[in-house]
């Protein structure tokens, strides 16, 4: 009898079951807590990387011929409608250029070089996707070499994406602003009420039936109007200010009268990212 | 000499089967991804048990879990998750696989049977390290149904390729 409990098989699916725990132990703390995972882990993934970059090739670019006789088909209508935005673009241009400089030249007065809206910015594309419903996940080619850091914000054209998670030298994974990890490092984020005052929160959630982000700790009560736009506040961490998030979908009061949660349009389209723009903050 | 010839073949399709599934994942993320639904591509496994019923590969379980730990570390981020589940899934197939006579239905439902197991212990592995909080009825309403068919999908274009693949190189 007592044999039995000790046969071999047992044994081996024990060993792996422990050695598997410890695994994910381990890479939760190495995620939590270090700078940039382990040598061999860095390794394993540049080289898979540069793999991925072969594979993916031909995928890309039967994406790139579909969507580009897609776009082919209302190119007509868009550019008529294009016509008349960009004589106003122009201007406005022109105007964006003059008060850039006003404020290089006021901030060099002030002897103020850093400030919360300067970061530097790295392009990237996207390299593949976890395939996994509980992780929204890309994995794009720049990595530590590029000068990206942990934590940093990531954009699309539109709008804020996503967190980097994990740096190694040649790529690294962007941890996308629609997950629902609950110790994912959240944004700081702030709206402007329908008075003027600034209210802050943090994107705390993401609604999936709907596809709107959820801005909570708001403690304000002034009243938001639908299709504000919310942008991050740069407090509290490496993300700089002013980078556009959504706009404001619904806001949802709780028993207590205060707007507890605010519902989010994303500006960026989550599920459509071919290459993407890293915020490297520049004041630390 | 003609399974020496797999010990080369096996690795290269293995691995090109788990980039495929990252790069399908990212060029069809918005049919695949969307409110109600979300697809996994499981390729990697499909190679699998086309390799368990069909192929005569050498240390398939010793494969199967490098392979796991490479798409742990290139997709996840979180080391031991397919690093276990793949080695065990060679063996959960192989088991089944005793009680019937191969054919292309009963691959084909050992196949939907190994992906649901999957399914469902990636979601336990990632519930338990709090990457989600989706409850066990988001899981069978939102992300079984629509990832068992379009595994299946795949399954019915490739079972003919992947099975004189195997078949060749027995």
């Amino acid at each position: 009898m007592q044999k039995s409990f000790f046969n071999k098989k047992l044994v081996i699916v024990l060993i792996a079951l422990i050695i598997s725990f410890l695994l994910i132990a381990f890479s939760i703390a190495v995620r939590n807590n270090r700078k940039a995972p382990t040598f061999v882990q860095q390794i394993g993934n540049d080289a898979a990387g540069i793999v991925d970059r072969v594979v993916s090739y031909p995928l890309d670019g039967a994406k790139n011929a579909t969507s580009s006789f897609f776009n082919l088909m209302n190119t007509y209508q868009e550019n008529q409608q294009l016509k008349k935005q960009v004589d106003s673009l122009a201007a406005k241009d022109a105007e964006n250029q003059t008060l850039r400089k006003e404020n290089q030249q006021l901030k060099a007065q002030l002897k103020l070089s850093k400030s919360l809206t300067n970061y530097d910015q790295v392009t990237a594309y996207v390299l593949t996707r976890t395939p996994s419903t509980w992780q929204n996940q890309v994995t794009i080619n720049k990595g530590s070499l590029a000068g990206i850091k942990k934590g940093d914000s990531v954009l699309s054209r539109k709008g804020i994406v996503g967190r980097i998670t994990e740096v190694n030298n040649s790529n690294s994974k962007v941890e996308l602003i629609s997950t629902n990890n609950d110790s994912a490092n959240r944004f700081a984020v702030q709206v402007t009420s329908k008075s003027g005052d600034v209210i802050n929160g943090l994107i705390t959630n993401y609604d999936t039936n709907s596809g709107d982000l959820v801005m909570g700790q708001v403690t304000s009560k002034k009243k938001i109007e639908k299709g504000t736009k919310v942008v991050t506040s740069g407090m509290g961490g490496s993300t700089p200010k002013g980078l556009l998030v959504g706009t404001v979908e619904k806001v949802s009061d709780d028993d207590y009268g205060l707007p507890s949660k605010i519902y989010i349009k994303p500006a960026a389209d989550l599920d459509d990212l071919s290459f993407v723009t890293i915020a490297v903050r520049t004041d630390d | 000499m003609r399974t020496e010839k797999m010990n080369y073949y096996f690795p290269i399709g293995l691995f090109l089967a788990m980039f495929l599934d990252g790069g399908l994942t990212q060029v069809f993320a918005k049919q695949m991804f969307t409110n109600t639904m979300a697809m996994e591509s499981r390729l990697v496994l499909l190679f699998i048990v086309m390799a368990v019923c069909y192929g005569n590969v050498e240390h398939l379980v010793m494969w199967s879990a490098i392979v796991g730990l490479f798409y742990d570390m290139f997709y996840t981020g979180i080391l031991g998750v397919f690093t276990m589940i793949l080695p065990l899934m060679v063996y959960v197939t192989k088991y089944m696989f005793q009680f019937f006579t191969r054919s292309f239905i009963v691959v084909l439902l050992i196949y939907l049977i190994d992906i649901t197991i999957v399914t469902f212990l990636f979601f336990w592995a990632n519930s338990l390290v709090d990457f989600t909080n989706a409850t066990i009825t988001d899981l069978i309403g939102r992300t079984l149904g629509p990832t068992l068919i379009y595994n299946l999908a795949w399954f019915v274009v490739l079972f003919l390729p992947l099975e004189h693949f195997f078949e060749t190189n027995y």
